[in-house]
């Protein structure tokens, strides 16, 4: 699905060649949970629209030996010389001049993905901020991204099929009495989900799905029941 | 990797966030922020499912700090008496664990797990100790810690007092502490004049008179050598024959405050320490005075030798000075109610005494007793008379002409006792009451029918005249009145059932959901009762175990101390309930003490609400302690 998107999309620029120094992303493996580093990323953009909606803050923390480390973490609002206040400004508050004042949008990208390392990644409905990093990265730096990214909005109705048939993040933060520090701020977004995660991975183990491969190929079939019969 | 930083500005949100969090606790509160910021920026955050185990004995010594951010952790441990094991503590949000273990450098003696889903911020111990010597703060809350839970808060009372008073100085105080370092002593056949040189050249008022085996034999004082000179005594004879034998003593291990009780309760100025046997030193109450400016010594002369009722009463409010200063020393909740029962017992025993003076010697012997809290020797300063008379008769006539010579007397005292502040009993539980004023052959009668009938009046009536003692006059008659009452208990089951049926009538004021239960409307709305609700259960479960195990003793921390030893419980819940009890009344008397302060009428009602975080935490633990002694007894007794 990705690499037939990829064919449709727009000539790509040069690649930099400071991303030629990236670390490549391991594939996901059998290795148990509690030895896996993955990082857990929420991106807030200009809108909703994958092609044209800009990229305006990245926040992600990294959850390594089953806790999150508060030692790394990666929170980077993106200078988009563009960019102006939108409906979407009321959401996640980043005021034109905080982006303004932001950081070059390269170089934070490159941060980022030093930061993110060879580690699998993880989101809330992964798809959209799957979609714009890969983007971004291409537009930016010329980078094909490849980390592999897991769906916390897919893992979670898979893991608790007791829960509710919820859909948004604030419904499954409720569910399990979570509080965002700030929701619709990237990094307290990201820990929020984070915070999610370490559930969802408690409830895997249990289940017997203690490695992201096997966490990944439940949730692709997950995701195809859910998606069969409206076809 | 660092704590990264592209574009960094000021704290990362996800620090400051949980920094806002932690700053509503203690001792996150009190912390500066680079601290608090290093805190966390070097934590995990970690989750736990409800039931799954933190940490436990076999995990080996303890590599974290833990504060508790969502969820709820509990202490288990073995039930000592039955099969599986019990809760012995719970840890909230914003709270943490192990410290003792941590600082320690060894594992938890408790298993810690998850009561429900949880999530645990962990500090690495080289993060722990960093802080643990940068911020005061932190590494007084770590220290107090490490003692017990309800020691914490004592401490944190007392440190609160000598930071406030600048004072260095408890109660606790062991005599070791402040005997000055060589006692002065000589041997039996010294002379008197060189003896008196020896106290004259070391500045002292007192010499001890010791064996070849440094045992004390006897003490010499100022005071006496003003009787002997007076007396115009030779100064050459032995001070063996002039000395006062066998001399109180106390271990170097107990407190200031047992000396200033001795010193209290036995008329005298010196207390000996003897260890071993041998004479390891001598406090004075220059000693004392100079370490507590608290004078109850002096308050308990004066009150023991007031002339006229009017001193008494005006000396009613130096006592509740007294206790207040205390209170502020940090004076622990069983100190006061000692001290408070003791005064109460000097004033009792003065008021007696100008009575007998005023109508005159009523020519039989008889013994004064006090039941209930008093009786407990657990009186705070707010308290009714529950007295009686005892005495001794051949037969009925003669206890009736008794008793008609006595009740004159005995509502003459009650009287004189309300006008120095103890209010009359309203159920009429005074010894001025004719069915109160008894041989002891009526009492014996009495306390069987209590015993035999069983009906709701008796058992309420046990639970009053059960905790009896003797204020003034002779203790033998009460003794045996107490022997037999029992032996009796001792071989009545079926009152001892009821008696535990009637000890889990009050039931500790604690929710399902962890809240306390408080009433819901009235005047009394969003408040619980400290004594019905705290005290009581303790107390009559107490003495239930204590009458039914041939405990004569009524206070109630001695009855578990008792039965402690009599293995009817078990050492480490005895020292589980006393600890519960202690910080029950201490809080009693510190809500006490504010509404004195604030001129509101006196009442155990309290608002969970107004207390801090930490005695919140405590008192609800006080009171699970409460629920667990019932809940034993409701085992023992198979109710």
């Amino acid at each position: 699905m990705k690499k037939l998107l990829a064919r449709f999309l727009p000539a790509r620029p040069a690649v930099d060649p400071r991303s030629l120094r990236l670390p490549a992303a391991q594939p996901l493996d059998e290795r148990p949970l509690a030895r896996q580093r993955m990082v857990v990323v929420d991106l807030e953009t200009s809108g909703l629209d994958l092609q044209r909606d800009q990229l305006l803050a990245i926040g992600a923390v990294v959850i390594e030996d089953g806790a999150i480390d508060f030692s790394q973490q990666f929170e980077c609002t993106l200078c988009q010389p563009g960019h102006r206040a939108g409906a979407s400004t009321l959401i996640h508050g980043i005021a034109p001049s905080a982006v303004a004042a932001g950081q070059a949008p390269d170089e934070a990208l490159l941060a980022f993905m030093a930061f993110v390392d060879d580690s699998p990644l993880l989101a809330f409905h992964a798809p959209f901020d799957q979609h714009m990093l890969e983007r971004a990265l291409r537009e930016e730096l010329g980078y094909r991204l490849h980390h592999p990214f897991l769906d916390a909005a897919v893992l979670a109705p898979l893991l608790c099929p007791e829960a509710p048939p919820y859909r948004g993040l604030d419904e499954w933060l409720g569910h399990f009495r979570l509080q965002a520090s700030e929701r619709h701020h990237a990094s307290a977004d990201a820990l929020a989900t984070a915070e999610l995660a370490l559930i969802l991975f408690s409830k895997a183990r249990r289940q017997g799905l203690d490695n992201l491969a096997d966490l990944q190929r439940q949730a692709q079939a997950w995701r195809r029941r859910q998606l069969s019969p409206s076809l | 990797m660092s704590s990264s930083a592209a574009g960094k500005t000021a704290v990362l949100q996800n620090i400051h966030g949980t920094m806002e969090f932690l700053r509503k606790y203690p001792p996150f509160n009190q912390m500066d922020s680079a601290q608090l910021a290093y805190l966390v920026e070097h934590c995990q955050l970690r989750f736990y499912a409800a039931g799954e185990s933190i940490i436990k004995p076999g995990d080996g010594p303890v590599q974290h700090f833990y504060i508790v951010k969502q969820g709820q952790v509990v202490g288990e441990r073995p039930h000592s008496a039955r099969r599986g094991s019990e809760t012995t503590f719970e840890i909230a949000s914003g709270e943490c664990f192990p410290l003792a273990a941590l600082l320690g450098e060894r594992a938890t003696r408790t298993e810690h797990l998850a009561g429900e889903d949880t999530f645990c911020l962990l500090l690495g111990k080289d993060a722990f100790v960093r802080l643990f010597a940068q911020s005061a703060p932190f590494r007084d809350f770590a220290l107090r810690g490490v003692s017990s839970l309800l020691d914490q808060v004592n401490q944190q009372v007392q440190l609160r007092a000598a930071e406030n008073l600048g004072a260095q100085y408890s109660l606790d105080t062991p005599l070791r502490e402040l005997a000055p370092q060589q006692p002065v002593a000589c041997s039996a056949d010294t002379p008197l004049r060189d003896a008196v040189r020896r106290m004259h050249e070391q500045h002292v008022g007192s010499i001890v008179i010791v064996d070849d085996q440094a045992q004390p034999n006897g003490i010499f004082t100022l005071r006496d050598l003003r009787r002997v000179v007076a007396a115009g005594e030779s100064l050459e004879q032995p001070i063996s024959a002039l000395m006062t034998q066998r001399p109180f003593h106390l271990p170097p291990d107990a407190s200031a405050f047992d000396a200033a009780l001795a010193m209290t309760e036995r008329h005298i100025a010196h207390v000996c320490l003897v260890e071993h046997e041998r004479l390891v030193g001598v406090v004075s109450e220059r000693d004392l005075f100079s370490l507590q400016r608290v004078d109850l010594v002096h308050l308990a002369r004066t009150i023991r030798h007031a002339g006229r009722l009017e001193t008494l009463v005006a000396l009613r409010s130096d006592i509740r000075l007294l206790v207040e200063r205390m209170l502020a020393h940090g004076a622990s909740s069983t100190q006061i109610t000692q001290l408070v029962t003791l005064l109460n017992d000097h004033t009792v025993c003065r008021v007696i005494e100008l009575v007998l003076e005023e109508l005159g010697d009523p020519g039989v012997p008889f013994s004064w007793l006090c039941f209930g809290s008093e009786g407990r020797r657990e009186q705070t300063l707010h308290t009714d008379q529950d007295n009686g008379i005892l005495f001794e008769a051949a037969d009925a006539a003669e206890a009736e002409r008794i008793r008609q010579r006595l009740l004159p007397y005995a509502k003459r005292i009650n009287q004189l006792l309300a006008e120095c502040g103890f209010a009359l009993c309203r159920g009429n539980i005074m010894a001025g009451n004719p069915e109160l004023c008894l041989s002891r052959r009526e009492w014996t009668r009495r306390f069987s029918a209590f015993v035999r009938e069983a009906t709701p009046e008796s058992l309420l009536g046990s639970s009053i005249y059960f905790d009896l003692r003797v204020v003034w006059g002779d203790e033998q008659g009460c003794a045996q009145l107490r022997r037999q009452l029992l032996a009796e208990v001792a071989d009545n089951s079926l009152f001892q059932r009821l008696l535990a049926a009637n000890a889990l009538r009050h039931r500790p004021p604690l929710g399902r959901f962890r809240d306390f239960v408080v009433a819901r409307k009235g005047a009394e709305k969003d408040t619980l009762d400290l004594k019905e609700e705290g005290l009581t259960p303790f107390v009559d479960g107490a003495r239930l175990l204590a009458l039914a195990h041939g405990v004569a003793d009524s206070n109630t921390l001695r009855r578990f101390a008792e039965l402690v030893r009599l293995r009817v419980i078990d050492a480490q819940d005895g020292a589980a309930y006393e600890e519960a009890y202690h910080f029950i009344q201490q809080t009693r008397l510190q809500l006490h003490q504010q509404q004195a302060a604030q001129g509101l009428p006196l009442t155990n009602r309290l608002d969970p609400d107004s207390l801090n975080h930490l005695d919140r935490r405590i008192l609800r633990e006080s009171f699970r302690q409460a629920q667990r002694l019932q809940a034993s007894l409701a085992l023992r007794y198979q109710l």
